[in-house]
């Protein structure tokens, strides 16, 4: 499961709650065997880990952008 | 010595003199309607044209002398007089007849830029693009100083985090259209994920870059989807109509384009929910399952198989015990009336024994199928006592594994325990600090609230004993 773990790392927040979403509905619509409801909810439960972390981790970044000669400048940005 | 007068007395003199100059009453103006206000003594407005404007008044005992109710860049010829109000010294044209003389400029070149552009095809909703669910940059064109930039700032926070950055554009005056579509460009090559074009409100004239059709080109011409985002409650402007989704001002832009945190939180728990819902009822048809098949193995029914056999023999048995006896008395009635006197007691001996004899392997017979049966009921039962036992264990691991994962789960949450009032400190890399032996004096902290991080400093510490 740890190789799922990798690329669940690079997923972006909206292909994670997207593949729980699908996953979520998989299980809910039944007749799979034991080995693979278990597989599911695992995945399931590293793909909310990563939203979770997502929304409690991310820091946002308030820059301001100017172009001189062709090339784009930024500079962090405060609201006086 | 040269007289010294009061305001009062100069505005005074003023009104008089504004009263006593024939130029400036009983005339005729032309010009247009800015800026319209409607109180209930009357409608205050600016009348403007290319290069002037003058306040103007037109109180409701004029109104009523008019059949047509004045609108926001209509063009007019107005009759009245300058009027001085001496309190604020200040002087407007007071109107007691208001004629249309056509539609203002403006509004002409609006509508004629509306219906090209319409044509063209710049406002079909085939061309709007989705805005992106959890966008991570948003680009937002408007003036460094207002509160445009402000408010999209504060309205993000407590939102979908994504970083916001500014393209500084001229948003009124002349070169505004042009710095607007510069910040679009721009834009387009940060890679941002949605940009916002705004400014707050204004009169129609502030407003009026985003009537102009460069910039209306630009949005439309924009490889990223744009807000538009001008904060006028009632009028459109031509970048609303281009624009992949309008929003009344720049606070309902930002909550237009990002969820709100609350919200995708009590998503995410029911998502939660569901899937713990899902796992328990997809085990628990696995467990009906492992029940069915247990009922159809054939355990039970040879069970029962076996206990007719018993009972077919039991029968057999009496069957044949009744018949043995029944010959014996037969026998024994038959020597009795051959010969009595013949050895009787000899004859009886022998019979006695005989049946005696039957009567031990009757007992064995009895005692051998019975065993038999005892046999093979228990090994049955052994067999149909493993797979049930396995099985059991197997879902009860599962039921607490998925228990103590769910309940780790939550625990884990920091935000969890934030809110409920506690603080959590971090060193400067992030690692959570739990032991004072983890932290020395002048250490830099950082302590994270339940909305927020401040950082701190160690002065002093002090181990419990």
């Amino acid at each position: 499961m740890s190789g799922y773990e990798e690329e669940v790392e690079q997923m972006s927040f909206e292909e994670s709650i997207k593949t729980l979403e699908e996953l979520v509905k998989e299980l809910e619509a039944g007749g799979l065997d034991l080995d693979k409801s278990i597989e599911i909810y695992e995945k399931a439960v590293i793909l909310r880990n990563h939203c979770r972390k997502i929304l409690d981790e991310s820091e946002r970044k308030i820059q301001k952008i100017m172009e001189s000669s062709g090339q784009l400048k930024t500079e962090d940005f405060e609201v006086d | 010595m040269p007289e010294t007068i009061t305001v009062t007395e100069l505005n005074t003199r003023v009104k008089e003199l504004f009263l006593k100059t024939p130029a400036i009453n009983d005339v005729w103006v032309s010009g247009e309607i800015s800026g319209l206000r409607k109180y209930p003594s009357g409608y205050y407005f600016v009348l403007k044209d290319a290069t002037s404007e003058i306040h103007a008044v037109m109180f409701n005992s004029a109104r009523m002398r008019i059949d047509f109710e004045p609108q926001e860049n209509m063009k007019v010829r107005a009759f009245g007089s300058i009027g001085m109000y001496v309190p604020r010294g200040t002087y407007q044209f007071i109107v007691e007849v208001m004629q249309k003389s056509g539609l203002g400029d403006r509004y002409i070149a609006f509508e004629a830029l509306k219906k090209k552009l319409g044509e063209e095809g710049l406002f079909d909703e085939s061309h709007k693009r989705k805005l992106p669910p959890y966008p991570k940059k948003i680009g937002v064109v408007t003036s460094q100083s207002g509160a445009v930039i402000h408010d999209i700032i504060m309205t993000s926070a407590s939102r979908y985090t994504a970083d916001i950055i500014l393209a500084p554009a001229k948003v009124q005056g002349d070169g505004a259209a042009e710095s607007i579509v510069d910040g679009i460009r721009i834009l387009n090559k940060a890679d941002v994920d949605v940009i916002i074009v705004g400014r707050g409100g204004g009169s129609i004239e502030d407003l009026w870059a985003f009537n102009e059709e460069i910039v209306a080109r630009a949005i439309y011409n924009s490889r990223v989807p744009v807000v538009s985002a001008v904060g006028h409650e009632t009028d459109f402007t031509i970048a609303d109509f281009v624009a992949d989704a309008r929003a009344p001002t720049p606070t309902g832009a930002a909550a237009l384009i990002l969820r709100d945190k609350a919200e995708i939180d009590a998503e995410m728990d029911a998502l939660s929910t569901r899937l713990q819902r899902a796992m328990q009822s997809q085990m628990r048809s696995e467990r009906h399952a492992f029940e069915i098949l247990d009922s159809k193995l054939d355990l039970r029914s040879a069970m029962e198989g076996l206990d007719m056999h018993a009972m077919h023999l039991d029968d057999l048995m009496r069957t044949a015990e009744h018949r043995i006896s029944s010959m014996l008395s037969d026998m024994k009635g038959r020597y009795n009336a051959v010969d009595l006197g013949l050895r009787p007691s000899r004859a009886l001996e022998d019979m006695e024994a005989l049946g005696e004899r039957v009567e031990v392997s009757l007992e064995r017979i009895r005692v051998r199928t019975s065993s038999t049966l005892e046999n093979r009921r228990a090994i049955l039962e052994g067999i149909q006592d493993r797979p049930d036992r396995a099985i059991s264990k197997g879902l009860q691991d599962l039921d607490s594994r998925m228990a103590a994962d769910s309940k780790m789960l939550d625990g884990l949450n920091p935000l969890n325990v934030l809110n409920r009032g506690y603080s959590m400190i971090t060193s400067e890399d992030g690692k959570v600090l739990t032991s004072i032996d983890d932290i020395e004096v002048d250490d830099s902290v950082r302590i994270h609230m339940r909305d927020g991080t401040a950082d701190a400093e160690i002065r002093k510490k002090e181990k419990r004993t």
